[in-house]
């Protein structure tokens, strides 16, 4: 019995040994391994964010008051601004509008000073829909900048009287100036463990067979269940290695360290490698050659980018793809990471997640002794 | 004498590209994926942008039972903006906020009515807390433009005197928005018009890596070369069958677009359909420089991946170009995704034509000739 098991656990070693000088040597993993996460670092940290910025705009101040001035340099001073253009006409700003060179025209009206006396200054914004992301948020800084501005300057101060205004105070939790990096080098992980994971099973077991040396590994005197743990170690082993890599960058470069649990964030990991393996592992059981498993998997990771909610959250998506994004592994991780990673949770606030990628991971295995059962036979 | 070379040239050419249309045509997995992966696309891409909020989870603690407290939440929770979930203790609230079960919350305080109803110079003013999760920042960002809607025009309804909710407002400069084009800012039309880009740059340049690494394998790109063909007459008899396939699949993909996403060319479809289809051509050669320069299938497709990272994030296909840092804004324009994509939403969006145009549609010309005239070199040089 104990010679079992300690031939048992020689043999996973073996195997374990052979596939960590193959990985050394594979070009796919360098690329998933170092080049990945700088790159990924890098962009996100540095380049992408929806918040709008550079923003062209164009003026049409038919008022020419000290009020329409004003406003116009409070929306300057905002920073998301380039330097405005002044419009002579209506129609010479909606051109500018259709054309796309500028983002959002402000309107204001000849009687604005005289409105403002009064407390009912309006001015009109028109936004180029065709962007809508940023034409929303610009909508957004310019209809809060102007709402801002005391109209009531020089006059007598509104009286503070009757029925007292119900302040709102408002606070971001864990991200105080809603900084896009931050949600999404928080889900770092979940994407190079997804790319690192579909790369290296769905291409090492098609060039094995390709090879032949599958076939080769099938004769040796190890068990089916101790070649698969075997080619699994090192593979887990790797992932453990990318997940501190994409922990200790964030947190170097951006200071964005976990703020919660990293043993459930450890445990949590686990079950989603192995599911996201046995994806890979399914994909290769499909596909007939190197070229058609690298394929199929490059657009599995694809829509399980998008859909899943690591780039854009998944709430605002209709329910329909919504729905069809549960299906990836890598919805329940990125539900994980942004609990314990972003806003301090424990194990306790991630068990439906694990439930999840385990439930996935076993019904994954499922299918995978389904289609190889004949070949292996 | 040039008449008759011309000839049997023509002639050679038209062998090639029946050639080409066969392999491509027995192939049902390359089949399957010109089909499956635009169509694919269209329906991911098309849905992630949103500038809507609607069923986020509000946790609500409502520590005063007022009269107005109950009539905001009922006013929240009358939108299908917000759910509201009652809780027993702003504890339990933020428990909710760290499980990620509530995306934002609202707390009245203790003695939010007393204060409200307090009049006196030197009291604190009647508080509402909000607190929402910037861990979604898109979400929150949303989710307060809407919540502060909601709560201040409550507010103004509900005033006896409707004089403290009207001060709040007053005092400022209330602004119109109104957006031209796509009035409910939806954003499917946006990200339908950037997923031509990706696709007929991704999808394009890897089946032609793959096809000619497969060539190499099989031997037949070696006897291919045996043949009196020189390698402008390979390159187009590569080029022009699949860019017709393509083109088809554009074609397709518009259809789809317009028949289960709504989203038809604003501009002229005609103008769409020819640039796109140059672009087609464009990226081909792109696959062809990335295979003739590597030496196994797993190189080839490697090189096309690792140069869809930049043609996804920096094209300004989901996150804007305007944004990034001025440096990478720079090289962003140097990728013709880019150019590509800026066009085709001009066209779908704005529905721009020639005119506004020509000047992007020029840029993305000169980077297709470039490229084609690299691709053949790389032939010449490997013949």
């Amino acid at each position: 019995m104990n010679e079992r098991a300690l031939s048992f656990i020689r043999n996973v070693l073996a195997v374990a040994y052979k596939e960590t000088m193959l990985l050394r040597r594979s070009p796919v993993v360098l690329g998933a391994v170092v080049a990945q996460p700088v790159i990924f670092i890098c962009l996100f940290g540095f380049v992408l964010s929806s918040k709008p910025a550079n923003v062209d705009w164009a003026v049409l101040d038919q008022s020419r008051s000290e009020l329409s001035r004003r406003l116009i340099a409070e929306i300057q001073a905002s920073g998301y601004f380039h330097p405005r253009r002044e419009v002579d006409s209506y129609e010479e700003g909606i051109t500018a509008l259709k054309r796309g060179e500028v983002l959002a025209l402000l309107v204001t009206p000849v009687e604005l000073a005289r409105d403002g006396a009064k407390g009912q200054a309006e001015v009109q914004i028109l936004l180029d829909g065709a962007d809508p992301i940023a034409a929303a948020r610009v909508g957004g800084y310019m209809r809060a900048i102007a709402a801002a501005v005391d109209t009531s300057a020089g006059t007598a101060t509104v009286s503070r009287t009757a029925g007292r205004p119900v302040e709102i105070r408002q606070r971001f939790w864990f991200n105080p100036t809603l900084a896009d990096s931050h949600f999404l080098l928080v889900s770092l992980a979940g994407m190079l463990l997804t790319n690192l994971c579909l790369s290296v099973a769905s291409f090492g077991l098609v060039s094995e067979r390709e090879d032949g040396t599958w076939e080769q590994t099938l004769a040796l005197p190890v068990s089916v269940v101790e070649l698969v743990l075997g080619k699994l170690v090192p593979d887990v082993m790797l992932c453990y290695g990318v997940l501190a890599l994409a922990i200790i960058g964030p947190g170097v470069a951006f200071g964005i360290w976990p703020a919660g649990s990293i043993p459930a964030l450890v445990v949590l990991t686990l079950p989603f490698v192995l599911a996201t393996l046995a994806v890979g592992v399914f994909i290769s059981t499909i596909a007939e050659s190197v070229a058609q498993s690298v394929f199929i998997s490059v657009f599995a990771i694809m829509p399980s980018f998008v859909l899943s909610g690591v780039m854009m959250p998944y709430e605002l998506m209709p329910m329909g793809p919504r729905w069809f994004g549960a299906l990836a592994p890598l919805r329940w991780y990125q539900i994980g990471l942004r609990r314990i990673v972003a806003r301090g949770g424990g194990f306790e606030d991630v068990l439906i997640p694990m439930l999840a990628v385990t439930v996935m991971f076993a019904g994954l295995l499922a299918m995978i002794r389904m289609r190889t059962k004949p070949r292996l036979g | 004498m040039r008449l008759s070379t011309l000839k049997t040239s023509a002639r050679r050419l038209r062998t090639l590209m029946l050639r080409e249309v066969r392999a491509t045509l027995r192939d049902p997995f390359t089949l399957f994926v010109m089909i499956t992966v635009p169509l694919g696309s269209l329906l991911a891409f098309g849905f992630i942008v949103s500038t809507e909020v609607h069923h986020i989870r509000l946790g609500v603690f409502d520590g005063s039972s007022s009269e107005l407290s109950r009539r905001l939440v009922a006013e929240l929770s009358a939108t299908d903006t917000f759910d509201p979930v009652i809780f027993r203790s702003r504890l339990e609230v933020e428990e909710a906020m760290i499980g990620g079960d509530v995306g934002a919350a609202v707390v009245f305080p203790a003695d939010f009515d007393r204060a409200r109803l307090r009049g006196g110079v030197g009291d604190e003013a009647a508080q509402i807390q909000v607190f929402y999760d910037g861990a979604e920042p898109v979400l929150a960002g949303n989710a307060e433009a809407s919540l502060r809607g909601i709560v201040e025009s409550a507010l103004a309804a509900t005033a006896p005197n409707a004089e403290g909710a009207a001060i709040v407002r007053s005092n400022g400069i209330h602004a119109t928005v109104r957006p031209v084009f796509n009035p409910t800012l939806d954003g499917r039309p946006y990200m339908v018009a950037g997923t031509f880009g990706f696709v007929l740059t991704f999808l394009t340049t890897l089946i032609t890596a793959i096809s000619i690494v497969n060539e190499r394998l099989t031997g037949t790109y070696d006897q291919l070369q045996l043949t009196p063909a020189t390698p402008l007459e390979i390159l187009l008899g590569k080029m022009v069958p699949l860019g017709a396939v393509f083109s088809f699949d554009l074609l397709l993909m518009m259809l789809v677009a317009g028949v289960f996403l709504g989203t038809w060319p604003e501009g002229s479809a005609l103008l769409f359909w020819l640039v796109a289809t140059f672009y087609v051509a464009t990226s081909l050669a792109l696959g062809l420089v990335f295979s003739a320069t590597s030496a196994t299938a797993a190189e080839a497709v490697q090189k096309t991946v690792l140069s869809s990272i930049p043609l996804i994030q920096l094209s300004g296909f989901i996150y804007p170009v305007r944004s990034m840092p001025t440096v990478v804004g720079w090289v962003s324009q140097l990728i013709p995704a880019t150019h590509f994509i800026e066009v085709s939403r001009a066209i779908y969006l704005r529905g721009e034509g020639i005119v506004d145009l020509w000047p992007e549609i020029l840029i993305i010309v000169a980077m297709g000739i470039g490229l084609i005239a690299m691709a053949l070199r790389t032939l010449e040089s490997r013949a």
